[in-house]
């Protein structure tokens, strides 16, 4: 069975000038130990999907329609208190530019033990200690940096404490929101290496967030492409990678450069996203779409698929299923 | 986006008069703001009425003024709406003076040490270094001493002090304050590129301290222009309610000096209550007012919803 | 060690500070209009008397002489003779500091802990009942005018209502009584400090609690509560063992600053309510010329201001780690 399962979700903001939606009509799948990417640029969604699947969504936000079904129950029907339980404990985050992630007044190892003692109060301190010792050592922090206050820490140290105290309570998910952006490159390998044998180890499913499809392609099982709030492709890791679809997810790829294959030109995609508040009825990618009809502005897509692991929301690719 | 004076005339001009149009709208909305200016209207028409009683009858002089029939405190009555004090003097003349007073020192001592904290404020963000240390160190010096002991003391070396020698001295003693804020504010404005281009251009520091970094502090220095009206007011108050502020002045705190010192605080609630309630009303309608400027002049806190 | 360097630079700040202060008087004493030798003599003395005043305090001798003289003197503690009470002023102001000390402590002390609780509160519900008669009420009870507010606790409480003493610090007749013990006269003092206190703490609880409120509000913002929640921790925890330590910081930083502000409420108040403290001297001595008690209790307020503000600066850098690592 699948780990978690998001049925035609769709998320939105209340905001002054009228309901934004964020997130429209996703639905995806994840089964234990393996780990899904979605990728995007900014704006597209991503965030808020993550962000609605641990129902932390701020006062605004509102999580319209659909169903997040984990471990079989649906999280949207479960109580605050209960909700609370699951945090941390079965699913985890890490969040977007985790520099401030961290409480500057309270020391490093207080906030990981913190965590393991709300959810597992039944281990005293030194259990807790321990447990803590043995993250730092496998997210290679050094030990003696345990009773430091996280100013300081460097960027990358920061980092890898997010990681530690992400795994504290042993989650079965954890969801990360674009660890590596605020890092430089060096960092950034290493963190996606040691995110690989997390898995490995662990056996935690990841749900990876990211603009970088390449990151993506390197570390996940499986790829989400999302646009406008909308998931426009979805499939394997070699499927989308090797044999795109989706016009998006074509350019996408074209503008980030390869080592390999042909020397080929940048192309960057022009024009902007849609305004979310009043999206387009049709295709929401019609407008840069250098393959759209006129038919893609006037019909909102449906799902095709193309195998039965990967899909497209296009309405050109009809050919590829035989319909 | 162009560096070069002469082209921006007529359309900077009239820039201003929108800004103000659109800060206006948005002072509108907030209730703070809306009480505020109507309870300081009150007190402006005060003020301007109170020159009206003595032109009635010199009877009702503030300071001179003594019934000839009453000769001590008196409570509210036909004649005297709001009683007299304990020479047989109109309290309610006594009271709209001392909203005139309070507008005079107030608004005096806050532009004063306002124009004092922004010039300072702004050389020492620009310039930098020597002056820069060395005016912040002389402000951490003043904001260190209590304004109205030091103005006790002056009152013991030098006899009886002026309402103007007041109102002076407050500013003195108000700048660094004001100076701290509009100093950040210059730093940050510094290094921004139509400053650098200005520079470039040719400008001295002079013409950039005034020419372009003054329009863009100017308004915080406006909303601090609030907050430090209150200070002084309750400055003054304070003196002259313990005895030093200027003989010749009617304030509200000099009533309160009369009424405390006479020992009729237990006995005259229509003598006590008036003043006090007013410096206290006075003091609340700036600050109300200083809010909702805030907001105008700061969007983050206007309540608006929030976008994630 | 990063703190004590603070501190260190701090303490060499204010005794800089005070050598200005202390300088700064000494011209004006000299050089406002009218007789300096008065200032420092009592007119009424004999000429002998006077005169040996005049030598011990080198009033004869050129301007930087006395001022050598008036440093020395400073620092032996010889501040001449009060013309009012005939007293050494070191006496007097060494008998007037503790119950400044003790009514100014705890009045900031107090009103600084229940306006950041209050604060607190307010911000976690924002926008609610709670919140808005909070703010509302933080925003009246600060703006009351200090004096006139002891004047209206006078009247209601002592005078119509008789719950407490009108005037002083203590009860004569228990002070002098041989049979009573500790206790009963600390309850004595307590019983006399209740309205001056309270007066104090109305007027500055609201501007703490409008601060904490707003630094609150900041607080929350900030990806570390976020954090906290994703954790699953509870509610409260959240806010005070997450938020509140963060908002509080400014809070410190304001009571530092205010500190001048809240001496000049502590001396008006002392003064209305016949407190025997410092404040209440200088005033007295100010309406009563008698320079050199005046001098010496201004002196004594400035350096009780630069201590505090050290007090404050230490405190907040125990606070916050970030400056004490």
């Amino acid at each position: 069975m699948a780990l978690l399962v998001a049925e035609n979700l769709s998320v939105g903001y209340q905001t002054q000038n009228g309901y934004l939606h964020a997130v429209e009509g996703v639905s995806f799948s994840l089964d234990a130990g393996k780990s899904l990417g979605f990728v995007g640029e900014s704006g597209c969604g991503k965030t808020t999907l993550g962000m609605a699947v641990m129902r932390l969504m701020p006062s605004n936000g509102l999580i319209r329609e659909g169903r997040i079904l984990f471990d079989g129950e649906d999280l949207l029907k479960k109580t605050d208190e209960e909700m609370r339980q699951i945090r941390w404990q079965e699913i985890s985050m890490i969040f977007q530019a985790a520099m401030n992630a961290l409480n500057p007044v309270h020391r490093v190892i207080d906030q990981i033990t913190e965590a393991i003692h709300t959810h597992t109060p039944s281990h005293n301190k030194d259990e807790a200690y321990e447990q803590v010792r043995v993250l730092f050592k496998f997210v290679g922090l050094p030990e003696d940096r345990m009773r430091d206050y996280p100013h300081q820490y460097s960027g990358g140290m920061k980092q890898r404490a997010i990681i530690a105290m992400a795994l504290a309570c042993k989650p079965k998910l954890i969801i990360a929101d674009e660890p590596t952006t605020a890092l430089d490159v060096i960092v950034q390998d290493q963190i996606l290496e040691e995110t690989k044998s997390l898995q490995r180890e662990f056996g935690v499913s990841i749900i990876y967030i990211s603009h970088d499809i390449s990151v993506v392609a390197d570390i996940c099982h499986d790829i989400g492409v999302m646009y406008a709030g909308q998931l426009v492709e979805y499939g394997a890791r070699e499927e989308v990678f090797d044999n795109p679809v989706h016009p998006y997810t074509k350019a996408l790829l074209s503008s980030y450069p390869t080592l390999t294959g042909e020397k080929s030109k940048l192309m960057p995609i022009p024009g902007e996203a849609p305004n979310l508040i009043n999206p387009p009825f049709g295709c929401r990618f019609s407008d840069r779409c250098t393959e759209a009809r006129v038919s893609c502005r006037s019909n909102p897509p449906v799902w095709l698929e193309i195998t039965p692991t990967h899909k497209v929301l296009c309405h050109q690719y009809g050919k590829h299923c035989g319909e | 986006m162009t560096v070069f004076n002469n082209d921006i005339g007529l359309s900077e001009r009239f820039h201003w008069i929108s800004r103000l149009l659109e800060g206006w709208s948005i002072y509108k909305k907030s209730f703070l703001g809306k009480i505020g200016l109507t309870l300081l209207a009150v007190f402006a028409l005060m003020a301007l009425c109170s020159s009206i009683p003595p032109l009635i009858d010199p009877m009702y002089q503030p300071m001179a003024g003594v019934d000839p029939e009453i000769f001590k405190a008196t409570g509210p009555s036909t004649r005297h709406w709001l009683g007299t004090d304990f020479m047989g003097r109109d309290i309610l003349s006594q009271l709209l003076t001392g909203a005139r007073i309070a507008f005079m020192v107030g608004v005096s001592a806050a532009f004063m040490s306002v124009f004092l904290g922004t010039v300072i404020g702004m050389i020492a963000g620009y310039t930098g270094k020597f002056m820069d240390t060395f005016l912040m160190r002389l402000a951490d010096m003043i904001m260190v001493m209590p304004a109205l002991l030091v103005l006790l003391m002056l009152a013991a070396l030098f006899g009886q002090l002026s309402i103007w020698f007041i109102v002076f001295f407050i500013a003195l003693f108000r700048w660094p304050g004001v100076s701290r804020v509009i100093r950040a504010q210059t730093l940050s404005l510094k290094h921004r590129p139509f400053i650098e281009a200005a520079r470039v251009a040719g400008a001295s520091n002079l013409r950039i301290i005034f020419r372009h970094i003054m329009p863009n502090v100017l308004p915080l220095s406006f909303l601090y222009m609030t907050f430090q009206v209150t200070s002084a007011i309750i400055i003054e108050a304070a003196l002259a309610f313990l005895g030093f502020g200027d003989p010749g002045t009617v304030s509200w705190g000099m009533m309160l000096q009369w009424v405390w010192k006479t020992g009729h605080m237990f006995k005259a609630p229509y003598w006590l209550l008036p003043p006090g309630i007013c410096i206290s009303l006075i003091t609340l309608s700036f600050y109300m007012l200083g809010r909702a400027m805030d907001e105008v002049l700061d969007p983050r806190l206007r309540k608006e919803g929030e976008t994630d | 060690m990063e703190l004590r360097r603070y501190i260190g630079r701090r303490l060499v700040q204010i005794v800089v500070i005070f050598f200005v202060i202390l300088t700064v008087l000494f011209l004006l004493f000299r050089l406002a209009p009218g007789d300096p030798v008065s200032r420092m003599v009592d007119p009424n003395l004999t000429p002998e008397d006077a005169a040996l005043l005049i030598k011990e305090f080198g009033l004869d001798q050129p301007l930087w002489m006395q001022y050598l003289y008036y440093l020395k003197n400073f620092f032996t503690g010889h501040f001449g003779f009060s013309f009012h009470y005939g007293q050494p002023v070191v006496q007097i102001i060494g008998d007037r500091l503790p119950n400044t000390i003790l009514l100014f402590t705890t009045s900031i002390i107090l009103s600084a802990l229940v306006g950041i609780f209050l604060g607190k509160i307010a911000a976690w519900h924002k926008g609610k009942k709670t919140d808005t008669c909070m703010t509302l009420g933080a925003l009246v009870t600060h703006t009351i005018f200090l004096p006139w507010l002891a004047l209206i606790m006078i009247w209601v409480f002592a005078y119509k209502l008789g719950w407490f003493p009108i005037t002083g610090m203590i009860s004569v007749e228990i002070w002098l009584d041989p049979k009573a013990g500790v206790w009963i006269k600390a309850l004595d003092v307590l019983h006399h400090m209740t309205l001056p206190l309270a007066t104090l703490f109305l007027i500055h609880f609201g501007s703490y609690l409008l601060i904490m409120r707003s630094s609150m509000l900041d607080t929350l913002k900030e990806d570390y509560i976020l954090t906290g929640r994703a954790k699953g921790l509870p509610e409260k925890v959240i806010r005070d063992h997450h938020a509140a330590p963060n908002a509080a910081l400014p809070v410190v930083t304001s009571v530092g600053l205010s500190l001048a502000f809240s001496i000049n409420g502590g001396a008006l108040t002392e003064t209305v309510f016949t407190w025997p403290g410092i404040g209440r001297e200088l005033v007295f001595a100010v309406s009563h010329n008698d320079y050199p008690l005046a001098q010496a209790s201004f002196l004594l307020i400035a350096i009780v201001v630069l201590l505090s503000n050290l007090v404050v600066d230490i405190l907040y850098a125990y606070l916050d780690p970030r400056i004490r690592y």
